[in-house]
């Protein structure tokens, strides 16, 4: 059985969230204690800014839950330096069985983020999934299950709008950019400010751009951050010249005043020839005099002016839930339907094993006694003709099997009959079941 | 037979422009412009136009047999043969301008100077004075007037999308390309087409004097060619020694193409009224 345990912004804040993150370098040392345990089969580690989950498959199906669910927490609390998993409690959601699978599929589809349809969460799945699966923590049924979550999430995302437009200032910025430039190659982008939104503003205009210049009124903490984007940082008083240098100027200071008069951007509209020149003022209060707006290829942006366009983004991608939605909900079904077959795999090996071992055991002691005289070629022929007759004898049951497994009904009733009836008293292992239908399971399960 | 296919090709080339201008207008005044630009209107509106330089080619081809015209002689071929050098300039650069858009504006003027060409005057059926400078006249004109088309169509979009801007309707601004792609697609046609366009002035004005064309319609029209050139001589050296970009270049340039179109007006009207002189010529 797969069970969510875990918190994310809708449950916890951020100062309980924080504790218990592990960034990449703890990874290892977080999945080795969790895998470690033995309530536990296969385990992955999630960790984001916005979310903490193990996704883990239960030793011993739903018998085995307390004992997991226990297991989990105690590691978290370890992990956060919590004195008990209980403490961690009102934070927590647990999310068993169809519902985890439901719910491991909506997180890497960017249904459950707190800006929706943001598509880093898909590589911080990756990410997780990939650690695991080098831990050796994910090898079969959950390993299976979180790869099938990477195609819902890009087929949400080709077959919807979940990532259309822009919902963060940042990136409102960097659109508004585009659109005024076109390229932003062979452009000058300077940040007034070395604070957070400066930053990922830089990372989104800075990709493109031709150079970034930072301009603090602290030169060493401009200076920082431009050694951290490969910009350039200029002192304070320089700012009238590198406004006529700069063709994109996005200004974050903590100010209460303007620090771009209109009289500085005349000046320096003399000296760019007239050179378009875009202001993106997310300070509050605003450092830039909205009054440059009204000159000459001159545009001035502040953030309620940006405001409008996050919140277009923001109703875009909200209008597409309910077709994602449909889409998780489909995949969902089509992976519960190849989990239940998989079920009931065990008993249908062992009945067309005990068969086959039956039947060839009496051809065997035929093929000693009374058709010893019978030559390599008629054993071989007997021999074909057995495994033919045990295919089609078990089709039937086979399939039916399979297919009450796939509705979900009373596969499991039908099976234990089964093992009732042929005495099917050793069953292989689940683990050597699923890479023995590894290809079967392929087939089945689409992709 | 041959009057008929004219009328086929006509025909064919009015409702393609037609409907290559109406494809292009649905984005600009669709609601949601993102969605729209990659609608079937904003893809299809291209191809159309497209074909209609074909259909249009071949219009003036069979037209003038019908007339027994060089189809670049008379300014009513000019018309037609100047638009459709428009449309094949706006394909042949739009990917690389980023200026799709800019075909609201291009595939509109084709149609009304191909039905201008068609409906308004009569066309000179022989030219009555040749020259030498006749085909560099005539050739350099059409295709300076093409790019000048090129070169207004975009300022009309710059302008709109300074309005754009300037409202802060940031829903509204993907409409159009961006604004600094229409500055400077208006600035290179205007910068190619200046030079055709003088060629045109130069070549005009030899011819003028080899035919001793003196009437005062003939100075009038003269004198209104060279205001037109010098004007847009003066948009793009303000340009360059005074930073006159975006608007006031964008204005600049819709208002030495309302002088064009002005001496194209008054060499059509001299052909309506069947004046004499140099032959219909822009």
């Amino acid at each position: 059985m797969i069970v969510v345990l875990g918190l994310s912004h809708r449950t916890a804040p951020i100062h309980v969230r924080e504790r218990l993150a592990a960034g990449p370098d703890a990874l290892p040392r977080v999945l080795a204690c969790i895998s470690g345990r033995r309530e536990l089969d296969e385990s992955m580690f999630l960790s984001t800014c916005n979310r903490v989950e193990v996704v883990a498959s239960v030793r011993g199906g739903l018998a085995g839950m307390d004992d997991a669910r226990r297991a989990i927490r105690e590691e978290l609390a370890r992990q956060g330096g919590v004195t008990s998993g209980d403490e961690l409690i009102p934070y927590m959601y647990e999310k068993l069985g169809d519902e985890a699978v439901d719910h491991l599929f909506r997180v890497t589809a960017s249904l459950d983020s707190m800006v929706l349809g943001e598509p880093q969460i898909l590589g911080q799945v990756k990410d997780a999934y990939d650690a695991a699966i080098a831990a050796g923590t994910l090898n079969g049924v959950l390993a299976r299950c979180v790869s099938r979550a990477f195609s819902v999430a890009k087929r949400v995302r080709t077959e919807t709008a979940i990532g259309a437009g822009t919902v963060g200032i940042a990136s409102v910025a960097v659109g508004l950019a585009q659109r005024i430039f076109g390229d932003l190659g062979g452009r000058t982008v300077l940040l007034l400010g070395a604070g957070e939104m400066a930053e990922a503003s830089a990372r989104g205009l800075g990709k493109g751009a031709r150079s970034v210049r930072i301009c603090n009124r602290s030169f060493d903490r401009g200076a920082a951050l431009a050694s951290e984007m490969q910009a350039a940082a200029v002192p304070w008083h320089e700012l009238p010249q590198e406004l006529a240098v700069a063709d994109v100027v996005v200004a974050s200071t903590a100010s209460p005043t303007y620090v771009v008069t209109c009289d500085m951007v005349r000046r320096a509209m003399k000296e760019r020839k007239g050179r378009t020149l875009l202001f993106i003022d997310i300070a509050v209060p605003r450092n830039v005099d909205p009054a440059v707006h009204a000159i000459d290829n001159v545009y001035a942006f502040n953030v309620d002016d940006l405001q409008g366009e996050v919140a277009r983004g923001l109703k875009a991608r909200h209008a597409e839930v309910e077709a994602a939605e449909r889409i998780v909900a489909d995949e969902v079904s089509g992976f519960l339907t190849w989990r239940r077959g998989l079920e009931v795999q065990p008993t249908v090996v062992a009945m067309r094993a005990k068969a086959r071992a039956v039947l060839f055991s009496e051809l065997e002691r035929s093929l000693g006694g009374r058709l010893k005289h019978l030559g390599e070629t008629d054993r071989a022929a007997l021999s074909q003709m057995l495994e033919s007759a045990i295919g089609k004898l078990f089709h039937a049951p086979t399939a039916r099997l399979k297919a009450r497994a796939a509705e979900g009904d009373d596969a499991a009733e039908l099976a234990a009959a089964m093992r009732f009836l042929f005495d099917l008293q050793e069953l292989p292992s689940p683990r050597d079941d699923e890479s023995a239908e590894a290809s079967d399971e392929n087939e089945r399960l689409p992709n | 037979m041959t009057l008929q296919l004219a009328n086929i090709l006509f025909a064919a080339t009015v409702a393609v422009y037609l409907g290559a201008s109406v494809l292009f207008a649905v984005p600009l005044l669709s609601s949601d412009g993102s969605a729209s630009r990659a609608s079937v209107g904003g893809r299809w509106a291209p191809r159309l136009l497209s074909l209609g330089v074909p259909l249009h080619a071949a219009h003036i081809i069979v037209w003038s047999i019908v007339l027994h015209v060089c189809p670049v002689e008379g300014i009513h071929f000019a018309l037609s043969v100047g638009s459709m050098f428009a449309c094949a300039a706006y394909l042949l650069v739009r990917r690389r301008y980023r200026i799709d858009a800019v075909g609201a504006f291009v595939a509109p003027q084709a149609l009304a100077f191909l039905l201008a060409s068609r409906f308004v005057g009569g066309v000179d059926e022989e030219p009555r004075l040749r020259s030498a400078l006749l085909p560099f006249h005539v050739v350099s004109n059409l295709l300076g007037i093409a790019l000048f088309t090129l070169a207004f169509a975009a300022a009309v979009a710059y302008l709109l999308q300074n309005n754009h801007l300037k409202h802060k309707s940031l829903e509204a601004i993907e409409r159009l390309p961006p604004i600094e792609a229409l500055d400077r697609a208006e600035h290179r046609f205007l910068v190619a087409a200046f030079p055709l366009l003088t060629i045109g002035v130069l070549t005009g004005t030899i011819w003028a004097r080899e035919v001793e064309a003196g009437g005062p319609a003939d100075i009038a029209r003269a004198a209104l060619s060279y205001a037109c050139w010098a004007f847009i001589g003066a948009v793009l050296l303000l340009r360059a020694a005074a930073g006159w970009r975006g608007r006031r270049a964008a204005l600049g340039t819709i208002f030495g193409f309302g002088l064009t179109l002005l001496v194209l007006v008054a060499y059509l009207i001299r052909s309506v009224m069947g004046a004499g002189g140099t032959g219909g010529h822009a």
